[in-house]
């Protein structure tokens, strides 16, 4: 079985290739973006399966970029990132396709359950895709 | 309802919710922090649970022990400046450095700024004067108008803050750098007037220059 493709989004460089390499450790094939508009161009590059996205990213407002990725790629599973309980921006996200959220510092079991959840939820819309 | 009473309680509910901004834009950056300490701390006892202590291990459980110690200095800091902020609101009028005010209030809005990827550059004036007047209001005022500013740049642009004297006179100059865009409308937002009426209540005055330039002169006392 193919390793599942994590694509890392959050401007704070420090926290992202902490994050990347337990997740690396636990056998995710991750990659990293400090911006809305590197994320895009790795997206472009090579689609992942999950996101996770953080909402306050500089360059482009989280929802936007969520907006942006659903479009480009509507199987991706984004899990939103955020720094407190926004309860508004995190409503807005699951309105406009996001599949979770988990709020920082984050729980890398928690995470990981998610993660696996989007993984589930992924395939089941992969096999209801008419032709599979 | 006494018209001066109605303004003085407008004012009282516009520094609560400055101060609610302040606070709110602290705890994210303090979380980030807190969020690389726990992922760098997560990653080390993974790595100790596969093994990987021994010597050649050692330079990258070096460099995640720094990075700890460096997490845990920035939100040092940033505390500081937070305790700092909190005790301007202890006097009405105190004697204070400007720079030192302006240096906590940017660590505290950095953070708005950089969503916009807007740099903010100070250009401090070496040997200030210590003023006398209200630390709180005039931080007020400083954080509006600058947001102000913020809202109506666009991305990757700058703002000097400098500071200056003019015989008794210190000077706090904003200055906007890049692409001016039409400001969202935000509720938030401090009227112009609230800015001009408090800077005259401290005795000095503001003058704005084509949406790009804000001059506020304020005197050494407050008399």
């Amino acid at each position: 079985m193919s390793q599942t493709k994590v694509l890392l989004v959050d401007d704070e460089v420090e926290f992202t290739l902490a994050l990347a390499e337990r997740l690396q450790l636990r056998k995710y094939d991750v990659r990293t973006a400090g911006s809305a508009l590197e994320a895009l161009a790795l997206i472009h590059d090579r689609p992942p399966d999950v996101i996770i996205l953080d909402l306050k990213i500089p360059g482009m407002d989280g929802i936007e970029t969520l907006k942006t990725i659903k479009t480009l790629d509507p199987s991706i599973e984004v899990i939103m990132l955020t720094g407190h309980g926004d309860a508004e921006s995190v409503e807005e996200g699951i309105k406009n396709g996001a599949f979770e959220y988990i709020m920082k510092p984050v729980d890398i079991g928690e995470l990981i359950t998610k993660i696996e959840k989007a993984m589930v939820k992924r395939e089941s819309d992969r096999r209801r895709e008419p032709g599979v | 309802m006494n018209p001066e009473y109605r303004d003085e309680e407008n004012l009282r509910l516009l520094h609560l919710r400055f101060i609610g901004k302040i606070i709110a834009g602290f705890t994210h950056e303090v979380k980030n922090y807190l969020a690389i300490i726990k992922e760098s701390a997560g990653l080390m006892e993974d790595l100790i649970k596969l093994g990987r202590t021994s010597a050649s291990d050692s330079g990258q459980n070096l460099e995640i022990i720094h990075l700890i110690e460096e997490q845990i200095e920035k939100a040092n800091v940033l505390f500081r400046y937070l305790n700092r902020f909190a005790h301007r609101m202890d006097d009405q009028l105190a004697t204070f450095n400007i720079n030192e005010s302006l240096e906590e209030l940017t660590a505290l809005v950095t953070r708005f700024a950089n969503q916009k990827r807007i740099t903010i550059e100070k250009d401090f004036h070496e040997s200030m004067p210590l003023i006398s007047s209200n630390p709180s209001l005039l931080q007020f005022v400083v954080y509006s108008a600058l947001e102000e500013k913020i809202r109506n740049l666009d991305k990757n642009s700058k703002i000097a803050i400098q500071t200056g004297v003019d015989e008794n006179r210190v000077r706090i100059r904003l200055v906007s750098e890049g692409n001016l865009i039409e400001g969202e409308g935000d509720a938030t937002s401090i009227p112009y007037e609230v800015l001009e009426k408090i800077i005259k209540q401290l005795g000095g005055n503001i003058s704005e220059k084509n949406g790009r330039e804000t001059l506020m002169m304020l005197p050494l006392t407050n008399s």
